[in-house]
């Protein structure tokens, strides 16, 4: 994986203490993963006990990263600096893969 | 010879589907009553241990007081959890009388009070003051059996702006 753009992104309206100078308008990414059979048979072993499942939540904090690298690729790719009002949805996708998307609107910001 | 060992066989045969068919539920029995309270409560001192200091996660959408703020970041914190093969029988029977089902309010909240938890030591990790703007998502994580989509778990997202002042 390359390293990710250097912007600032944040879910807020604005970037607190910057001002932004035009909108260059939404950018997403997103990524569909599954994990291995062999994960998948131990987290229904640990589906017995409950509880926290590791290594979906280790899936689902990786996919999301991806799935933000590539918004943010996109918004570097449009000129811009910063990602405001960036958003997470997450969905299941039969089969035991997960669809991770991140938006936001790309905008200059000072 | 042959009629002594027969009842011999057929017991330790009766004996291993008997310990097969029972001793997930007894495994999960166990887990549902000792393992899950102790980790609930080893959460429990965390969130007092954060919370001596006043809670540095919010949902506003700009910080308090209109300070100026040096550097901002979005975290992220999340947390997969799934109710034992004990709660989904007990939260099933209870679904047929509708109402609160206790034992699902009881994981998801837990689920919830962990990725939050998570989100603030993270917060404290990475050395920022406060995070507004929190958000939480709840997603169903579901695996297909012959044609049936069963639960397996329950993902909860907190993510918020850390702020730096």
């Amino acid at each position: 994986m390359q390293a990710a753009p250097n912007l600032i992104f944040s879910n807020t309206e604005t970037i607190p203490g910057m001002t932004i100078t035009q909108s260059l308008g939404v950018v997403t990414g997103s990524t569909v993963r599954a994990k291995n059979v062999f994960k998948d048979i131990g987290a229904a072993f640990k589906n017995i006990a409950g509880g926290e499942i590791k290594a979906y939540t280790e899936l689902l904090q990786e996919s999301r990263n991806e799935a933000l690298f590539r918004m943010l690729n996109d918004a570097a790719a449009r000129g811009a600096n910063a990602v405001v009002n960036v958003r997470f949805a997450t969905s299941s996708v039969a089969g035991g893969a997960a669809e991770l998307l991140a938006y936001g609107t790309a905008v200059v910001a000072q | 010879m042959a009629g002594e060992e027969e009842p011999f066989v057929g017991l330790m045969i009766a004996g291993i589907v008997c310990a097969c068919s029972v001793g997930p539920w007894l495994l999960s029995l166990v887990a549902t009553f000792i393992y899950q309270p102790s980790k609930q409560k080893v959460l429990l001192e965390r969130e007092s241990q954060s919370a001596i200091k006043g809670d540095v996660i919010s949902t506003l959408s700009k910080p308090f007081g209109g300070r100026e703020v040096k550097q901002t970041k979005l975290l992220m914190a999340s947390v997969v959890m799934s109710p034992s093969w004990v709660q989904m029988w007990i939260g099933g029977i209870m679904s047929l009388f509708g109402g609160q089902i206790n034992v699902f309010t009881k994981v998801v909240d837990w689920a919830r009070r962990e990725a939050q938890q998570r989100l603030r030591e993270k917060v404290q990790e990475e050395g920022f003051d406060e995070v507004i703007n929190m958000r939480i998502e709840t997603t169903m994580l579901s695996r297909t059996k012959g044609g049936k989509d069963k639960t397996s778990g329950v993902e909860i997202l907190a993510y918020g702006t850390a702020i730096k002042y």
